[in-house]
C-alpha cells in the first residue's frame, strides 16, 4: 500500500543544484504525445475519399468538437479549436492509460495537471486582453467596486487551483480506489471492471469538463 | 514519549479517516439520489427521452460523485501513507485534515446533485436541448465543485506540510483546527449556492438554448462572486497555518481559543453568504432565461444584492482577523 505516496524520481545536477524529474510522469506524457502524433500523421498522411476505422474516427472528432467550438465561440472558433481540441485528446488519452497494465496516468501527477491548467487560464487571459485592450482588461478587475480588486485576482488565480486540482483529483481517486480494491480482493475479476469505469467513464467525463471549462472561460473572456 | 506520539499520530489518523469518507459521503449521495428521483420523473413524463434522460443522469452522478471521492483520496491517505516522524503536532494536523475534508465535501456534493437534478428535468420538457442542457450541467457543477478542491487543497497541506512547532502545542494544535473548521464550513454555503445556480443555469437553458452563451455566462459570474465567502474560509485558514502562536503574548488556554474562534467564526459566518449569494445567482439565471434582453441590467442588480448580502460574511472575516491579529 505503500505505492500510493511513491514518486520515481530523476534527480539531475544542473548548476550546483538538484532538479527532480518526475520519470513515470515524463515518460508517460511523452508516451502519450507520441501516440497522438503518431496518429495524427497516419491518418492526415493519405487520407482516403472513402475513410478507414482511424480516418472516422479522427473525423468525427473534428467535426463534433469543432461545431461544439463554433457554436460557443462563433467566428472566433477557429483560432482556439486546436488547442481545446488537443487538451481533450491528451487528457483522454492520458486518463485512459491507467487502464493497460504496468501503464500509469500522466494526470495522476499534480504537476502534469497543473500545467495544463495554466495553459488554459493564460490563453483565457490572452484572449480577453486581445479582444479588449489593456485598458479594459484591467477595468474589470475593479468590478463591480474599486475595493474588490484583491477579491478578483484572488477568484481568478483560484481558477487554475480548481481546474487542476479536479482533474487531478478524480484521477488519483480512481487509481486509489482500484489499489485498495485489488489489495483486498487480490487481483481477481473486480479491479479491471473498477478500472473500465473509472478510466472509461470518468476520465472521459473530466477530460470533456476540462476542455469545456476551457472553452467557457475563453468565451467568457472574449465577452464584454 | 516518542511511541507515545506515535500511538497519538495513528489514533487520529483513522479518527480522521472516519470522520472524512463519514461526512463526506453525506452530501454527494443526497445529492446524487435527487439526480435520479427527477430523471424518473422525467423518463415518466417523456419516455422517448429516455435514452437522453439516463445518459445525463449517469454523467451527472459521476461529476457530483467527485467531491465524496476527494474524501475518499484523503481518507486513504491517511490510513496508509507513511509518516516517519509522527508529533503531536501532526497528529492534530491528521484529524483537522479529515474534518476538512469531510465538511467540505457536504455542500457541493449536495449542490451538484441538484444541477443534474433539473438538467434531467429539463430534457425531457425539450429533448432537443440535451447537448446544451448537458453541457451546462457539465459546467456548472464542475464550478461548483470549487469549494470542495479549496477543501482538498487544505487537506493536503495538512497531510504533508506539518508545521514545525514553536512554542506550547495547544495553540499550535488549535491553529490547525482552526484551519480545517473555517476552509471546511465555508465550502458548505458556497457549494450547495454554487450548485443551485448551475440548476437554474440548466432550467433555464432547456426552456431557451439560443440563449445558453448568457445563461452560462450568468451563471459563471454569479458562481464565482457565490464562491467568494469560501475563498475567505480558504483565505484564514491559511492565515492559520502560517500563524505563529507562539509569539501571541496570551497564555496557551485563551490563545488557543482565540484562535480557534477564529476559524469557527470564518467558517460559519460563510455559510448564510455563499448559500444567499447562490439563491440570487440561480434567479438571476432564471430571469435571464425569460428575458435575454434585460441580461445586462439582471447581472447588475445580481451582483450588488449579492454584495450586500454578502456584507455579513465580512464581519465575520473581521473578527477572525482582529482574534487572529489584535487579541
Amino acid at each position: 500500500m505503500d505505492a500510493i505516496t511513491e514518486v520515481a524520481q530523476w534527480v539531475l545536477p544542473v548548476g550546483g543544484r538538484e532538479v527532480h524529474l518526475n520519470a513515470t510522469t515524463l515518460i508517460m506524457s511523452w508516451g502519450v504525445m507520441a501516440g497522438l502524433a503518431a496518429f495524427g500523421l497516419a491518418v492526415s498522411r493519405r487520407p482516403a475519399l472513402v475513410p478507414g476505422p482511424f480516418q472516422s474516427v479522427a473525423e468525427l472528432l473534428v467535426q463534433v468538437s469543432r461545431d461544439l467550438i463554433a457554436e460557443t465561440l462563433g467566428k472566433r472558433g477557429p483560432r482556439y479549436f486546436a488547442l481545446i481540441l488537443t487538451l481533450f485528446v491528451f487528457i483522454l488519452i492520458s486518463n485512459w492509460l491507467g487502464m493497460v497494465p504496468f501503464l500509469e496516468e500522466p494526470t495522476k501527477d499534480l504537476n502534469t495537471t497543473l500545467v495544463l491548467a495554466v495553459i488554459a487560464f493564460l490563453t483565457a487571459q490572452a484572449a480577453a486582453v486581445r479582444a479588449k485592450g489593456w485598458r479594459a482588461y484591467l477595468k474589470e478587475y475593479f468590478q463591480p467596486f474599486a475595493f474588490m480588486f484583491p477579491l478578483n485576482v484572488i477568484g481568478e488565480a483560484a481558477k487554475v487551483v480548481s481546474m487542476s486540482f479536479r482533474l487531478y483529483g478524480n484521477v488519483m481517486g480512481g487509481s486509489i480506489i482500484i489499489l485498495v480494491v485489488s489489495h483486498l480482493v487480490h487481483h481477481l475479476v473486480l479491479p479491471p471492471l473498477l478500472g473500465a469505469f473509472f478510466g472509461l467513464f470518468v476520465g472521459t467525463v473530466q477530460a470533456f469538463v476540462f476542455a469545456m471549462l476551457t472553452l467557457t472561460y475563453i468565451s467568457v473572456a472574449l465577452q464584454e | 514519549m516518542i511511541v507515545e506520539a506515535g500511538a497519538w499520530t495513528q489514533a487520529a489518523a483513522v479518527l480522521g479517516a472516519g470522520l472524512c469518507i463519514g461526512l463526506g459521503a453525506i452530501g454527494a449521495a443526497v445529492g446524487e439520489g435527487r439526480t435520479a428521483e427527477a430523471a424518473a420523473e422525467a423518463i415518466a413524463r417523456q419516455p422517448a427521452a429516455a435514452h437522453k434522460v439516463q445518459r445525463t443522469m449517469l454523467v451527472g452522478q459521476a461529476v457530483a460523485e467527485s467531491a465524496s471521492i476527494f474524501a475518499l483520496v484523503v481518507s486513504v491517505l491517511l490510513l496508509f501513507a507513511a509518516r516517519p516522524s509522527p508529533s503531536l503536532l501532526q497528529a492534530a494536523a491528521l484529524a483537522a485534515a479529515g474534518l476538512c475534508m469531510g465538511i467540505g465535501a457536504l455542500g457541493p456534493g449536495l449542490g451538484a446533485g441538484f444541477a443534474g437534478a433539473t438538467a434531467c428535468t429539463g430534457i425531457a420538457r425539450h429533448p432537443k436541448a440535451a447537448t446544451s442542457v448537458t453541457t451546462t450541467m457539465l459546467v456548472g457543477q464542475a464550478v461548483a465543485q470549487t469549494p470542495a478542491i479549496f477543501a482538498l487543497v487544505l487537506a493536503f497541506l495538512l497531510l504533508f506540510a506539518t508545521p514545525s512547532q514553536a512554542g506550547p502545542l495547544l495553540p499550535a494544535a488549535a491553529a490547525l483546527l482552526a484551519a480545517a473548521v473555517s476552509a471546511g464550513f465555508a465550502a458548505v454555503g458556497s457549494g450547495v449556492g454554487s450548485g443551485l445556480a448551475a440548476a437554474a443555469a440548466c432550467d433555464a437553458v432547456a426552456r431557451r438554448p439560443r440563449a445558453s452563451g448568457l445563461l452560462v455566462r450568468a451563471m459563471l459570474v454569479g458562481q464565482a462572486v457565490a464562491q467568494t465567502p469560501a475563498i475567505f474560509g480558504l483565505l484564514v485558514a491559511f492565515l492559520l497555518l502560517f500563524a505563529r502562536p507562539g509569539d501571541s503574548p496570551l497564555a496557551p488556554l485563551p490563545a488557543a481559543s482565540a484562535l480557534l474562534g477564529a476559524g469557527i467564526a470564518t467558517g460559519l459566518s460563510a455559510v448564510g453568504p455563499g448559500l444567499g449569494a447562490g439563491v440570487a445567482a440561480a434567479s438571476a439565471c432564471a430571469a435571464t432565461g425569460r428575458r435575454p434582453d434585460l441580461s445586462a441590467s439582471l447581472l447588475r442588480t445580481m451582483l450588488v444584492g449579492q454584495a450586500v448580502s454578502q456584507s455579513t460574511s465580512v464581519y465575520g472575516l473581521v473578527v477572525a482577523l482582529l482574534l487572529l491579529y489584535v487579541v
